[in-house]
């Protein structure tokens, strides 16, 4: 549920709730006044009564009045009790026009009954005033509030729309700028243009810790890159010592095997540090320099370059290739190649098969291997790596760097027995 | 062949130092950019061993002031620094070629030897090594003026041996230089061993004597001792 809806939600039904309870209060309150206002006519009235049959010693002459009618009924001695009633006022009979179908009809009034002796008898005496005027009074009142109620409501609803929508535009704001924070690249969460405090109290916060990550993240890198390279120089020396000792005479069998262990270790040891180094660099974007080439010719040369390897392992290898020209990093390309097509020998068996695709939109590099499809998920990896695999698991890593750097994707795809890596332009 | 090594560490210094000493070669070595700076500027090299990252200044100061200087010195960069911008620099300025630490010391003997041969042999391309005679600029080959028909690896791999004549070359580096990073892949070195039998079959079929020896099993050397 959004923000503004539970908002206006919660306010609605409160401000609902308090008008309809404030509503009830009035009319009650109203009623009663008016009520009570009524209730001192009928006394003043009562009072007449009293004060005639005093003077007069008889009833007094009934009056049919619009809004009032008195009535005399002889009762026992004492028997009737002083109170007012809620009763129904009986009109008298109009004449016109617009009253000719009616006939009787009845309206809400008031009553008081009340007791008068005279002449030596007991009456028990009504007075009923009609209360429809009071009536009309509290519904047009109520009617009123009833319409600023809903005029309330009304206004709040737009008011919460448009207000609230516009006050939280800063805050949408920086959601984008969130969604869109790539730790990688250079652009900083910018400030947000708000003047309220808690927005810029966010804003700050999402700055100064996108700030801080980022700031993580080169330093990782930095260390990363400096470490590497630290690790040039004594690998640099290790290598050169070996070929110095290859010099010195006569090894033994054992000796030879040892060295032969040394230089393997060395040579992998340099390509995983030259892997990290290369790595910081794409995603750094250190590598510049784009030229036009065309993917042909390269192909064709890293297959010239692997003939000796293809045929060592026994790999078939068919290659359909039509032009591609990209204005592109051929470095990186270089790179991007020359691991796909290392990958598609290493993971392959003996006997197995290449193919190379490359049309104009895409470039498909398809082995045999192992007949079950790849993790995808854990593919792209930094350091995954099949048990079997010489590699340093970085390859992968590298090539989708690589891709995503060019603005090229880089695809996996298991079908009939063949892995297929594709590089969508 | 006189070669000037400027390199800080001491134990690569050493090393190429050692590998490169031999009858009629000179190695001086300089570890510091002034040391450095002071014998570029009073004799001439055959080929210069630059690092970039040496203490007191940097290697592309040097190469700088070499070719102000209109010096003919040959100059390879060697470098920790792997990035093509310090390559294409270092290329721009006018050093002959550029080699990334770590690597195989034939391998720098090789590029040393075709930097020396681009050098002082202009106009005439002929590398003579006993009985063959090996045309740079033709990249054919002949025994006593019997041509042999070499593929493009074994070419290579034959100039990567006479410029290391004499040492043992390891299998790791032969690979590396014939087939780049792509050797990675590869489980074992075997089919370096056919490719070594199928040069010295050409060459001896064409009359050479057998200069390669398999060495421990580990490497080979070429030489006519």
């Amino acid at each position: 549920m959004k923000l503004l809806a539970r908002y206006n939600r919660v306010t609605l039904i409160t401000t609902v709730v308090v008008m309809l309870i404030t509503g009830i209060i009035y009319y009650i309150a109203i009623h009663q006044i008016l009520i009570n206002d009524v209730d001192k006519d009928l006394e003043v009235e009562e009072n007449e009564i009293f004060e005639y049959t005093r003077l007069n010693n008889h009833l007094p002459q009934v009056f049919e009045s619009n809004d009032q009618q008195i009535s005399f009924y002889e009762a026992q001695a004492g028997s009737v009790k002083r109170r007012y009633i809620d009763t129904l006022y009986k009109m008298a009979p109009r004449t016109g026009r617009k009253w000719r179908h009616h006939g009787e009809r009845y309206e809400t009034g008031r009553g008081l009954i009340t007791a008068v002796a005279t002449g030596g008898r007991y009456y028990q005496v009504l007075i009923v005033k009609s209360t429809v005027e009071t009536e009309d009074l509290v519904q047009i009142i109520f009617g009123i509030t009833i319409g600023v109620i809903l005029l309330l409501l009304f206004t709040l609803f737009i008011i919460n729309r448009l207000l609230l929508n516009r006050l939280w535009q800063p805050f949408h704001n920086l959601l984008k700028e969130l969604r869109s924070f790539n730790i990688a690249d250079n652009k900083d969460i910018p400030q947000i243009d708000t003047t309220i405090a808690e927005f810029k109290e966010l804003n700050q916060a999402v700055t100064s810790m996108s700030a801080r990550v980022k700031n993580d993240y080169t330093d990782l890198k930095t260390f990363t890159e400096n470490a590497s390279h630290e690790l040039l120089t004594p690998i640099a020396v290790i290598n050169s010592k070996l070929d110095t000792l290859l010099q010195t005479d006569n090894f033994s069998q054992q000796q030879s095997k040892l060295l032969n262990d040394l230089y393997t270790a060395v040579s992998r040891l340099t390509r995983l540090n030259q892997s990290l180094l290369l790595l910081v660099k794409i995603e750094n974007h250190l590598l510049e320099g784009n030229r036009d080439i065309s993917l042909k010719p390269i192909i064709e040369e890293i297959i010239i370059q692997f003939e000796e390897i293809f045929q060592d392992k026994g790999l078939k290898i068919t290659s359909e290739l039509g032009d591609k020209q990209l204005h592109t990093n051929p470095y990186l390309i270089d790179v991007l190649l020359n691991n796909l097509v290392s990958n598609a020998i290493r993971h392959n068996h003996k006997n197995g098969e290449i193919r190379i695709t490359l049309a104009n939109d895409r470039l498909s590099i398809q082995n045999t291997g192992e007949n079950i499809p790849l993790q995808t998920e854990t593919l792209f990896k930094r350091f995954h790596k099949s048990s079997s695999s010489e590699g340093n698991g970085l390859g992968l890593t590298i090539s989708r760097q690589i891709c995503d750097n060019l603005g090229y994707l880089l695809e996996y795809d298991f079908q009939n027995g063949l892995h297929t890596f594709t590089v969508l332009f | 062949m006189k070669i000037l090594i400027i390199e800080d560490e001491k134990g690569l210094r050493e090393s190429i130092e050692e590998y490169f000493t031999e009858d009629g070669n000179i190695c001086e070595t300089a570890a510091s950019y002034a040391e450095a700076i002071a014998k570029v500027n009073v004799y001439r090299y055959d080929c210069i061993l630059l690092d970039i990252t040496i203490p007191g200044g940097t290697g592309i100061d040097i190469l700088k002031n070499i070719k102000q200087n209109n010096y003919p010195d040959g100059v390879l960069i060697i470098s920790a620094k792997n990035s093509l911008d310090d390559r294409l620099e270092g290329l721009d300025i006018g050093a002959d070629d550029y080699l990334v630490k770590p690597f195989h010391l034939s391998e720098l003997r090789a590029r040393v030897m075709a930097i020396i041969r681009r050098k002082s042999f202009s106009g005439n391309n002929l590398l003579l090594f006993n009985e063959l005679t090996i045309d740079l600029q033709a990249k054919s080959v002949k025994v006593n003026n019997v041509p042999v028909k070499l593929t493009r690896k074994e070419y290579a791999l034959l100039l990567y041996f006479i410029a290391n004549k004499g040492k043992v070359v390891s299998k790791n580096a032969i690979a590396e230089h014939l087939w780049g990073d792509g050797i990675d892949m590869a489980n074992n070195f075997d089919f370096i061993y056919s490719h070594i039998k199928n040069l010295r079959k050409k060459l001896m079929e064409a009359g050479s004597n057998d200069y390669i020896q398999a060495a421990y099993g580990m490497g080979y050397k070429f030489t006519d001792q």
